[in-house]
């Protein structure tokens, strides 16, 4: 936790000045007139981790396709440490450095993990030789806890393991940027926090995260700064204890109902109970 | 790589790992059947010769189909479309008097620009759609033949024999076709161990994480295709000069669907996206085809459908996989032959239940 409260916890992204990892600049998509994001901008800074929350349905996975060029935007733009890649294909995108996992595992089914990694590291990752590639792929078995599956095909892995696999993938690119679409749902308990300390991990060693997920508590132990995105759109941003707080996030995941109930319990201690919460760092959505 | 880092201790898999061992066996198998093959001559027998000169020339048909329908998992079947493209060039080139070994360069050239510019659009489509398409182009250009009038009024073709005694060219024939069935075998040794064939084996297993993996799918799957057409272009050009007569399209055609259908049919036999299989499959369906053809005219007809429908139904994955998974040993335990093959007797019951028997 102290790398991450050491963090500058703004809310808006830092008048620094300097050139974001990330930006995304009023974009929309659209599958056949219903808008999956509407007219999202967001920019995440160089060594940062962004959370992006929000319940069923907000548009998370098709920011992530966005990011990563599976998915064309209607409109807006799309700029990577300052270059403009809202035109690139997803492999271009891979070879400058922005990994991304897909939410359904993607295994190359009949290769091992160990291939499977491989493949990641010749091209994404821009090894010449297999040699090389399979010194990257041990690295980044170790490193992701599938050392011991290394000879099982992708098909014979565990859920759990798949979501492993799509880490160690994305790892195996060397990324500047990456992108994790819900990799903690359906792990356990004891996975989540060993997937929290991986992520928080490949973060300090200097690589800019986007996390989505869907489950609050997930994401709260590696983000700097959450943003919640509901119907595609931007509806609160900020640290993990200032989005817990907020009404309209509780109101978007819970109902309407349950946000006023609530409001009203909070409210003869609410500054007490939010600098409480802020100060234990967690929160209980 | 002088010495061990501290790293290397931690290796999980060294540099000998079973799949490397398993492209050696797979490599000097290959090799011995082609050196069994090219003593077929020495029997003196051209009914043998011609049989084997077929066989070899399925090799060739076989293998390179390979390269798109088994490695990269894109059923291409359109691949007579290059055959033909093959033995047509060399027809117009051999009656206008230019050089046979200058045809056949030329024929590559026009099969792989061909593939190029067909693989662009064809290449953009999945599954069921690629297959219809390939087999649209390559019809197409079967009727295409016949309706111009090339060579004869419904594209059949008459050209004169090479200028020298019919039984050494037919042995000169046989060793073209083996020679090439011997370089289509290296360029899949070559490709099982590339960074292409690393490519388009990620796009067969699962073409969305290939390519967000940082792998331009898009070339490497024309790459493979016109790969693909650049041999079976060269067979096409060396079996007009062979057979010396042939047609457009239907039965002996230049443009045959049945001969798509048969390399398809070979390369699953023997495991489509293995070394081996289509060489395998090529030696048993062809040497089939030909004994029963003379043995069991009666048979004959059915065989290819019969042979279909029973690869599909218990052989999806080819003999050279069969044979793999009877051998196959758990990770990490060492057990005795028998029992590895007990268990591997259980397990392929076991895939061929669930497979729907």
């Amino acid at each position: 936790m102290s790398h991450a409260s050491s963090r500058p916890m703004a809310s808006e992204p830092a008048a620094s000045g300097a050139t974001p990892a990330l930006e995304l600049d009023h974009i929309t998509k659209r599958f056949g007139g219903l808008p999956a994001v509407d007219d999202l901008s967001f920019s995440v800074h160089p060594g940062e981790t962004l959370g992006v929350i929000g319940p069923n349905g907000a548009g998370k996975s098709t920011v992530i396709g966005l990011v990563g060029g599976a998915i064309a935007p209607t409109r807006g733009a799309i700029r990577f440490q300052g270059r403009d890649i809202t035109r690139m294909t997803p492999h271009q995108r891979a070879q400058l450095g922005i990994a991304r996992t897909f939410q359904i595992a993607q295994p190359f089914a009949g290769l091992d993990v160990h291939e499977n990694v491989i493949v990641g590291a010749l091209f994404g990752g821009r090894l010449r030789t297999r040699s090389e590639a399979a010194r990257v792929a041990d690295e980044v078995l170790e490193r992701t806890g599938l050392r011991a599956k290394a000879r099982l095909k992708g098909d014979e892995l565990t859920v759990a393991d798949r979501k492993r696999l799509e880490m160690a993938r994305a790892l195996a690119l060397r990324p500047r940027l990456l992108l994790l679409d819900e990799v903690m749902a359906g792990l356990t308990p004891y996975e989540v926090e060993q997937a929290v300390r991986l992520i928080r991990d490949i973060n300090q060693s200097g690589v800019t995260v986007v996390v989505v997920e869907h489950i609050m508590k997930a994401i709260q132990g590696v983000s700097d700064r959450v943003l919640v995105i509901h119907f595609g759109k931007r509806i609160a941003e900020g640290t993990p204890q200032q989005v817990l707080s907020d009404p309209k996030v509780i109101e978007a995941y819970l109902g309407e109902r349950y946000a006023r109930e609530r409001q009203a319990q909070a409210q003869p201690q609410a500054n007490e109970g939010d600098a409480e919460r802020a100060a234990r760092g967690e929160g209980d959505i | 790589m002088a010495r061990a880092a501290p790293t290397e201790e931690r290796t999980i898999v060294s540099a000998s790992a079973p799949d490397t061992r398993e492209w050696r066996w797979s490599f000097g198998i290959g090799l011995g059947i082609l050196a069994l093959i090219a003593l077929v001559p020495l029997l003196g027998s051209q009914t043998a010769l011609s049989l084997w000169t077929f066989i070899a020339m399925y090799i060739v048909l076989a293998q390179s189909w390979n390269f798109i329908g088994g490695y990269t998992g894109y059923p291409a079947f359109g691949n007579v479309a290059f055959f033909g493209i093959g033995a047509y060039t060399i027809a117009l080139i051999l009656q206008r008097g230019i050089p046979y070994l200058l045809g056949l360069g030329l024929a590559v050239a026009i099969a792989a620009v061909f593939a190029l510019i067909v693989g662009l659009p064809v290449l953009r489509l999945r599954g069921h759609y690629f297959a219809i398409a390939t087999l649209g182009v390559a019809e197409a250009l079967g009727e295409f033949a016949a309706s111009k009038d090339i060579g004869g009024p419904s594209g059949e073709i008459f050209l004169n024999p090479p200028p020298i005694n019919y039984r050494i060219s037919n042995v000169l024939f046989f060793y073209a076709f083996l020679g090439l069935a011997l370089v289509t075998l290296l360029i899949t040794v070559w490709l099982t161990r590339s960074r292409m064939g690393y490519a388009l084996v990620a796009i067969r297993e699962n073409e969305l994480a290939a390519e967000a993996l940082g792998i331009p799918t898009y070339w490497y799957k024309v790459s493979a295709f016109v790969l693909s057409a650049a041999p079976t272009a060269l067979a096409g050009g060396l079996f007009a000069y062979w057979q010396l007569a042939f047609e457009a399209s239907g039965e002996g055609g230049a443009f045959d669907v049945n001969i798509s259908v048969t390399m398809i049919l070979m390369a699953f036999l023997g495991g489509a996206g293995t070394i081996l299989g289509p060489m395998l499959g090529a030696i048993i369906i062809e040497y089939l085809d030909q004994y029963t053809s003379i043995a069991f005219p009666a048979f004959h007809g059915p065989l290819l459908g019969a042979l279909i429908v029973l690869v599909t139904i218990f052989l999806p994955q080819g003999l050279i996989r069969l044979v793999r998974e009877l051998m196959r040993s758990p990770a990490g335990v060492k057990l005795s032959y028998t029992t590895r093959f007990k268990q591997g007797v259980r397990r392929v019951t076991r895939f061929i239940a669930s497979n729907g028997v």
